[in-house]
């Protein structure tokens, strides 16, 4: 009975672990603390990322992206943008050559994320859950992407 | 085709006015710098063999080849951009796009310098970025003025380009040019010069309208118009003598249409051309047009084809003067691409161009490109 009970509890705390890893698993889109950007819909974050203009409070809205993490970068191309990295590229290609269309800024890694959002206060980036709850200096305006 | 060899002094005077504008705008760019600004470059490159077989007159068969590196620039800060695109190949050194625009609003765009007609779908949608389209051909009606198209493709002046947000979700997009337009020189149209400011060009004016229902997507459809007063240098060839100017106005339909891994592109042109000779005016009227069929068989591989034909074209007095505009072709091709910004493609075609009396020229073309952009 002791070790039914033992194990029953064992299970329990294993799902439970799992499950609250999971909820933890997520992909955020964030601005700086400062930032007057307080709600963006979807349609405007895909028009962001996809060099369309999109003005907040008067401000263009600039989007930034990680170079560093493949994950990330994977899951909010097919997540939010629904496109593959291969036509992604292609569309912002297409605009550059048009029209001359400034592409999302690239940033090497989270620090430099970090410094860029700080010195634009219209814009906007996405990046895992965790890291964004672990700096004060950032705001969370919506989940994007939840592990399920 | 690979009859604009340009002379080694204006490709030098090119590649120096080139530098110099790079310099001046990296110049002003600093300046500006502590606003916000963006900078990026991109260099297209393609290297094209291709071999013309089976043709009617011998003397077009044989075995070409062609290097390509497309060179843009652009800047921009909070409400003004800059671009610049050069050409550089083994049959030609030209700056191609210069052009600055001071953005009035979020939708609205006032362009002025040397740029690539609106009025030209094709052109104004890859530009001189090989690596963009899915064929190696242009269809003829497409073609660059000064390889045998025959309509403007450059025109110096002032572009307005308003959209027009229907829903959120929909838009309309209005372009307006007013410019100056190429002339006619020996058996091709040549744009105007802005090295050589009194070089004698005419104006031209166009507009056109773009419907996109998402515009999230690629799909459009379009009318454009045009006017263009062409400017003759009568000296320049026999079949010149005492031709003053060609008022020639296009009207368009144009679409390019995705439905999951299928896309339709089309473009169709109607032309009514007024040749103004010292003894009287001749009229005349044609439609060239083009169909493309792509297939994305897998994500690196596309099936493609195009069928270009018209209306009136076999007897145009007007395509007369351009014998080497393409009038009619039948081609397929595949293309695969490789790495991220690599690709790999093969052309064959049945193709005939005006050729110099009312017979066409006919031949066979094949033709292997690669392509790509970097960074």
């Amino acid at each position: 009975m002791r070790a039914r009970v033992a194990q029953f509890l064992l299970i329990t705390a294993l799902v439970l672990t799992a499950t609250t890893s999971r909820a933890d698993v997520a992909v955020v889109l964030v601005a700086d603390k400062d930032s007057p950007i307080e709600s963006i819909s979807s349609l405007n974050i895909r028009k962001v990322y996809l060099g369309i203009p999109v003005t907040i409070g008067g401000h263009a809205v600039r989007g930034f992206r990680r170079r560093d993490d493949e994950r990330l970068n994977q899951i909010f191309l097919q997540s939010v943008i629904a496109m593959s990295e291969r036509s992604y590229e292609r569309r912002l290609l297409s605009l550059v050559l048009k029209f001359g269309t400034p592409r999302p800024t690239e940033v090497d890694n989270h620090g430099e994320l970090l410094e860029s959002l700080a010195n634009n206060s219209s814009s906007i980036a996405y990046m895992w859950k965790s890291e964004a709850e672990s700096n004060s200096n950032l705001k969370i305006i919506r989940v994007l992407w939840q592990e399920t | 085709m690979l009859n604009s060899r340009k002379s080694a002094s204006t490709s030098n005077r090119w590649v120096r006015a080139f530098v110099r504008l790079v310099l001046l705008v990296a110049m002003v760019s600093n300046q500006l710098a502590r606003a916000e600004s963006q900078q990026d470059i991109l260099v297209f490159v393609s290297l094209e063999g291709f071999d013309i077989f089976s043709a009617s007159d011998p003397g077009l068969e044989g075995f070409d080849r062609r290097a390509t590196a497309d060179f843009l620039y652009t800047y921009n800060s909070d409400r003004f951009r800059f671009l610049a695109e050069y050409v550089w190949s083994n049959t030609e050194s030209e700056l191609e796009r210069m052009q600055a625009a001071w953005q009035v609003n979020d939708r609205t765009m006032l362009w002025f310098g040397r740029f690539h007609t609106i009025a030209n779908y094709w052109a104004s949608e890859y530009h001189h970025g090989q690596f963009m389209q899915t064929s190696i051909s242009r269809p003829g009606l497409e073609e660059w003025e000064d390889e045998n198209g025959p309509m403007p493709s450059h025109i110096t002046g002032l572009w307005l380009e308003h959209e027009f947000s229907v829903n959120g979700q929909s838009a309309v997009n209005l372009g307006l040019v007013a410019g100056l337009a190429p002339k006619f020189e020996g058996e091709h149209l040549s744009p105007f010069d802005i090295l050589d400011p009194e070089s004698g060009h005419d104006m031209t004016v166009s507009a056109r309208v773009v419907y996109r229902p998402d515009v999230l997507s690629t799909n459009k459809i379009g009318l454009t118009l045009a006017h263009n007063d062409i400017a003759v240098v009568s000296e320049s060839s026999p079949n010149l003598t005492n031709l003053n100017s060609i008022l020639q106005t296009t009207l368009g339909v144009f679409s390019d249409w995705q439905w999951d891994v299928w896309r339709l592109s089309t473009n169709w042109v109607y032309f009514d051309v007024e040749m103004q000779y010292g003894n009287g005016d001749v009229q005349d009227d044609f439609v060239l047009g083009y169909l493309q069929g792509e297939y994305e068989a897998t994500e690196n591989w596309t099936v493609f084809g195009r069928t270009e034909i018209g209306f009136g074209e076999d007897n145009s007095l007007y395509l007369q003067l351009l014998p080497s505009v393409v009038s009619h072709r039948n081609m397929l091709g595949v293309r695969w691409d490789f790495v991220d910004s690599h690709s790999l493609t093969l052309e064959v075609a049945d193709t005939s161009t005006q050729g110099n009396g009312l017979e066409h020229d006919r031949f066979k073309e094949l033709r292997i490109q690669w392509s790509a952009v970097f960074p």
